[in-house]
């Protein structure tokens, strides 16, 4: 039995959600993959609850220092060690069974290690009083050790948090995917479903690795430069350039930008290899692999300068011409969407679709991303930006790229579920997954953008002024309508069934 | 018609303009390859590559369309038709520090444009500009330690008591961070 194997049956309830099989001999692709999803799984839990805090302390009017803790908390939660670590595990699964190339050793256990220490690391600094938001928003982890409102010793704890987080993100997921990729000894008895380079189903895999290690690089070396100033390594003079907010928003931005990009390059990868699997007429062929491969490569190329529109406010501090050269490869990525749109319903006309309820989880949050991207794209308009940066409408943006990913990365992880642990989840269950997700899902997000188009402040403790209690009440139910559905879901990986029981198959054939 | 577009809500409106036609497309196609009929489809692979191009050719006009009726609402334009539209312009210059604005004046005249230029002293702030009946008309985002301030120009057109909030998140207090800007009516219409 691997380490892996043993952290997920040592784990109370969500252990029992992921038991790895160890009668296929498939344990070495399943173990890591495994464990990181639940632990992804237990970070979501932690993320549901903190998101309903905080229509909550506005309802009920409560301390508005409990809004910025859970503001800090659950944005960090549901964006990294939920959303990525999720995104981890099911993508190192299928590139396991593609390459037929085991996920053990170091690399895949220090990815769960920094991952899952790191954000609780950042946890216990945020209940030290550590209220910088999702985005650090630099300098004010500074600025706030230095007017007194938390701690120097909790800003050290949770740099640490984030350094180990962003090494997971940066560096060593990165480099477990590519290694897997491009070296190694291909086992035939590991071999799932062969995928060369040219399939669009593993070009977005490499794509995203890529793009995360060089996105991310710079961030690196500022974070491991501040990080080395604060532990004491090297005086605070040698960090000054990383420590000016221009640079390390840069760098951040760069990188974190280009996260979710590569997330999106990952998971349309994981759509295109998982919906030729569920076609009607058993043909297993996209419309055309070109076409797929080709939103990809436009997606990618067009993101990569895009986050420019970050800084479209702070003019003539950003260049005009930067912040319009950051508007139109926000729009060009939508070129890149136009054309997945076409090949995904090209597909399903030419070829039928059976509607499990994995393909059509994938499919509607593949939906919702396409709602976020059309919300994106409006932000990074120019004239737009001045309108709605720092509104509702950017965290509707954020929280639904998230959503829409974990949606289709959850209706992926139904596909890989049976191999992962031999059990089989119940399919009534996972319809009633995908409507509630949907109707959460879908709701929140308008709820959001409308709040964002009344000017309804993000990250802001009062909203009940100028009628934005009305967006605050329907985020609020949709909120509700989400943590029902992520209950659904987890029952339905509670009460999983083995695939040889028949009586399985009671519910299933409904 | 555009000032409606390129405002919040105008903004609202375009991203449903994207997203329910695709839903409705989504819905149908799926609705009727999985429900109605799951069989092989019988359109003619050239038939549906014109519709492909159709198709990419219309995103194409939309977005191009859209990006260059914006042009007339970026900063820098509305800069430039203030410096040669022969009216003085007023100056706001404000300082934003946690959790308030040092501000060079809080009352401006209707109708005459206004340079608002401003600088962060401790952390990042914004400066958002909301009309009284709660639209929001500008904000600005000003980062410590850049050589020039962050400027917008805008002309208002409604005398009237106007917010100021901070929009980047700046801490515990954030959402006390707000201010007052008085707009009178223009004196050379009076």
């Amino acid at each position: 039995m691997t380490i892996a194997t043993a952290i997920v049956q040592g784990t109370p309830i969500f252990g029992r959600m992921f038991t790895v099989d160890k009668s296929t001999g498939l344990e070495e692709i399943n173990a890591w993959p495994a464990a990181m999803i639940m632990a992804s799984f237990v970070w979501l839990a932690v993320a549901g609850l903190l998101g309903l805090v905080m229509p909550a302390t506005q309802m009920f009017d409560l301390d508005s220092g409990h809004f910025y803790t859970t503001l800090t908390l659950h944005g960090a939660a549901l964006a990294f060690p939920f959303s990525f670590q999720l995104m981890v595990g099911v993508g190192l699964h299928r590139s396991g069974g593609c390459v037929g190339k085991p996920i053990t050793g170091w690399l895949p256990a220090m990815c769960f290690i920094t991952m899952n220490l790191g954000a609780a690391l950042l946890t216990v600094a945020v209940l030290m009083g550590f209220k910088v938001s999702l985005v650090v928003m630099f300098p004010l982890p500074l600025v706030g050790a230095q007017m007194g409102i938390w701690s120097m010793n909790s800003v050290i704890l949770g740099f640490t948090g984030i350094y180990l987080v962003l090494a997971c993100m940066i560096l060593l997921y990165p480099l477990l995917g590519l290694s897997m990729l491009f070296f190694g000894k291909k086992r035939q008895d590991l071999v799932l479903s062969e995928r060369s380079l040219n399939d669009p189903g593993m070009l977005g895999m490499t794509l995203s690795a890529l793009t995360l290690l060089i996105a991310g690089l710079p961030l690196v070396v500022v974070g491991t430069t501040l990080l080395l100033a604060l532990y004491g390594v090297i005086p605070m003079s040698m960090a000054a350039w990383a420590a000016e907010p221009v640079v390390f928003q840069y760098v951040f931005y760069i990188f974190a930008h280009n996260l979710m990009e590569a997330m999106a390059l990952m998971v349309s990868s994981a759509m295109y290899a998982t919906l030729p699997l569920y076609l009607a007429d058993g043909t297993r062929k996209l419309f055309s692999d070109k076409l797929a491969n080709t939103a990809l490569w436009i997606l990618l190329l067009t993101s990569i300068t895009s986050f420019l529109h970050h800084f479209i406010t702070a003019y003539p501090n950003q260049p005009a011409s930067l912040s319009y050269w950051g508007n139109i490869m926000s729009w060009g990525t939508g070129i890149g969407a136009a054309i997945s749109i076409f090949t995904v319903l090209a597909t399903i006309w030419q070829h039928g679709l059976r509607a499990e309820p994995g393909i059509i989880a994938v499919l509607l949050g593949w939906a919702l991303y396409i709602l976020d991207g059309a919300s994106a794209m409006v932000t990074s308009n120019v004239a737009w930006a001045y309108v709605l940066h720092g509104t509702m409408w950017q965290s509707g943006h954020t929280m639904t790229v998230i959503l829409a990913m974990s949606l289709m990365w959850m209706g992926v992880l139904y596909h890989h579920y049976p191999v992962i642990t031999g059990r089989k989840l119940d399919p009534v269950l996972g319809t009633w997954f995908v409507r509630l997700f949907t109707v959460g899902g879908f709701g929140a997000a308008i709820a959001m953008l409308a709040g964002g188009a009344a000017g309804m402040p993000r990250r802001f403790a009062d909203w009940n002024q100028e009628g934005w209690m009305l967006y605050g009440n329907l985020i609020m139910i949709f909120g509700l309508i989400l943590g029902a559905s992520f209950v659904v879901y987890a029952y339905n990986l509670l009460q999983s069934r083995d695939l040889s029981d028949t009586l399985g198959q009671r519910v299933g054939a409904t | 018609m555009l000032d409606f577009l390129f405002s919040g809500w105008g903004a609202f409106w375009v991203t449903m303009g994207m997203l329910l036609p695709f839903a409705g497309m989504f819905w149908y196609v799926i609705h009727r390859k999985s429900v109605v009929d799951s069989g092989p489809g019988t359109t003619p692979p050239a038939k549906l590559s014109r519709l492909e191009g159709y198709w990419l050719t219309a995103v194409f006009v939309i977005f191009v369309s859209i990006n260059l009726a914006s042009l007339k609402f970026m900063p820098i334009i509305a800069t430039a038709r203030a410096a040669t539209g022969g009216l003085p312009v007023q100056e706001v210059q404000f300082t934003a520090t946690s959790w308030s604005y040092e501000m060079s004046v809080r009352e401006v005249e209707a109708g005459k444009p206004v340079r608002f230029a401003g600088r962060a002293k401790d952390t990042q702030h914004g400066f958002a500009v909301y009309h009284p009946d709660g639209r929001m008309l500008f904000t600005m985002l000003m980062m410590p330690g850049v050589s020039k301030p962050t400027t917008v120009v805008h002309t208002f057109t409604d005398p009237g008591k106007y917010k100021i909030r901070c929009l980047e998140y700046c801490g515990i207090a954030h959402h006390g961070m707000q201010d007052e800007l008085i707009v009178t009516k223009n004196k050379a219409a009076i």
